[in-house]
């Protein structure tokens, strides 16, 4: 027999109840005083079920122990000045006791507060980064907001530069878009937010016309603030109309809804 | 207090460190006597017999073979059950339909009602606790009681095991470590 065995057929239980039969037991006893492992194994069933007997303890009557006392009294197996004499290390063994008891509390109170120090740290380093983060984008926003508005706020005090308004016409009635041009730059902008919503099939395309020639001057997506076209020299007149998505090469003259003459 | 020391007195034939031995486990030992008989009388007598055994045997007792209240446990066992098939020969019997019905039948008591850390297992766990433990069924009768398969009954067990010791806290575990280190320190 070896540990396996007796772990797998659960011979320990049995032997500490003492139901195995003489030959079983001296065999569990043998691997037992050999194995450390599996004697690891046995005291810690012990301390389970001596933990579990005293919590279900049920007080005998204190009669018991007086009719014990008597009973051994009347033996006289024992000198009391033998017990009277190795009482003074009983005191000492409960200071030990005491002391040992101490120290286990303070050990278990210690690690149970730096525990919940630890706890909280972590969840206090938890919320900064999160904190940070939001932060981050906040900047983020921020900073491509303030970019936006200096850009136009530098479109609007630039002298060079010179904003016309674009109208709709009946076919667009509600429509408006302003283009800031600057010849000495050579620079389109147009700010498209007025013009009405397409549909995901349709855009706006902007038109130079140069001696009757209608010139692409690039794509306007309405969910930008401004949007930079390509600057087409001698142009007549700025001219907006709707193409189906991405553009065309010649303008849909039928769908043209803004027409200003420079 | 070292029980150890009080073992050594004892063997030396230190009645009071019986007595020390006997305030600690009297309680322990008579709740599970009085679970197994189920008559209080009969516990009484057979406690104070326990003690009277452990006090004549203390030298029979060897603490490298394990603890000294599994020793006392299986005094109390032994003799609470010889007294058991004594009282009723019917008992000696392999009958198990009889042993069942002189210790199963009547009523439960309020002392039977389990306690601590066992109350938290799931009920047929705590079943096979009460039955092999405290009421001292062997294996072979106690899975034939709970109407399952030997197999499954030995599986019951060791679950039973595992969580018991899975749910005695750590603080216990510290503080036995802390008594080991002083005391051998």
């Amino acid at each position: 027999m070896d540990r396996k065995t007796i772990l797998e057929k659960g011979l320990l239980l049995p032997y500490l109840l003492d139901e195995l039969d003489e030959k079983e037991r001296l065999e569990v006893e043998k691997v037992l005083a050999e194995d450390a492992i599996l004697k690891a194994e046995l005291n810690s069933l012990e301390s389970s079920f001596e933990k579990m007997a005293l919590e279900n303890a049920v007080a005998p009557p204190s009669s018991i122990r007086k009719r014990l006392e008597d009973t051994l009294g009347a033996a006289g197996t024992t000198p009391d000045e033998k017990v009277r004499s190795i009482r003074p290390k009983t005191g000492f063994d409960g200071t030990r006791l005491l002391v040992a008891a101490s120290l286990a509390a303070l050990f278990a109170l210690t690690s149970f507060w730096f525990y919940s120090r630890w706890q909280d740290a972590e969840e206090n380093i938890r919320l900064v980064r999160e904190e940070q983060q939001q932060l981050q984008k906040s900047i983020e926003v921020l900073s491509n907001e303030l970019q936006d508005v200096q850009q136009l706020n530098g479109l609007l005090a630039d002298r060079d530069v010179i904003p016309v308004l674009m109208e709709g016409n009946r076919l667009s009635p509600e429509a408006r878009a302003v283009a800031f041009l600057n010849h000495k730059t050579r620079s389109v902008l147009v700010n498209p937010k007025a013009l009405p919503k397409l549909s995901t099939e349709e855009t706006y395309q902007m038109w130079a016309d140069v001696d009757g020639e209608m010139i692409n001057m690039g794509l306007v997506p309405t969910d930008q603030d401004l949007v930079s076209l390509a600057y087409i020299e001698g142009a007549e007149s700025l001219n907006i109309t709707i193409e189906p998505k991405g553009g065309s090469e010649h303008p849909t003259v039928e769908r043209l809804i803004s027409n200003v003459y420079l | 207090m070292d029980e150890n020391l009080q073992i050594e007195r004892l063997k030396q034939g230190d009645k009071n460190a019986l007595y020390f031995l006997y305030d600690k486990y009297s309680g322990a030992l008579y709740g599970v006597v009085l679970r197994m008989c189920r008559e209080q009388g009969l516990a009484e007598d057979l406690l104070q017999e326990i003690f009277l055994t452990i006090w004549e045997k203390i030298d029979q007792y060897d603490p490298a073979k394990g603890k000294f209240y599994t020793w006392a446990y299986r005094i109390a066992r032994n003799k609470t059950l010889n007294a058991l098939r004594k009282s009723d020969p019917l008992i000696q019997t392999d009958d198990l339909g009889v042993y069942k019905n002189v210790r199963e039948e009547e009523d439960l008591q309020d002392y039977e009602m389990l306690n601590g850390m066992v109350r938290k297992l799931e009920a047929h766990h705590q079943k096979v606790i009460e039955l092999i433990y405290f009421k001292g069924y062997t294996h072979r009768e106690a899975h034939k009681l709970m109407d399952v398969p030997l197999g499954t009954f030995k599986s019951y067990v060791r679950q039973a095991i595992k969580q018991l010791r899975d749910h005695y806290p750590l603080a216990i575990a510290l503080f036995l470590i802390c008594i080991e280190v002083i005391e051998n320190g």
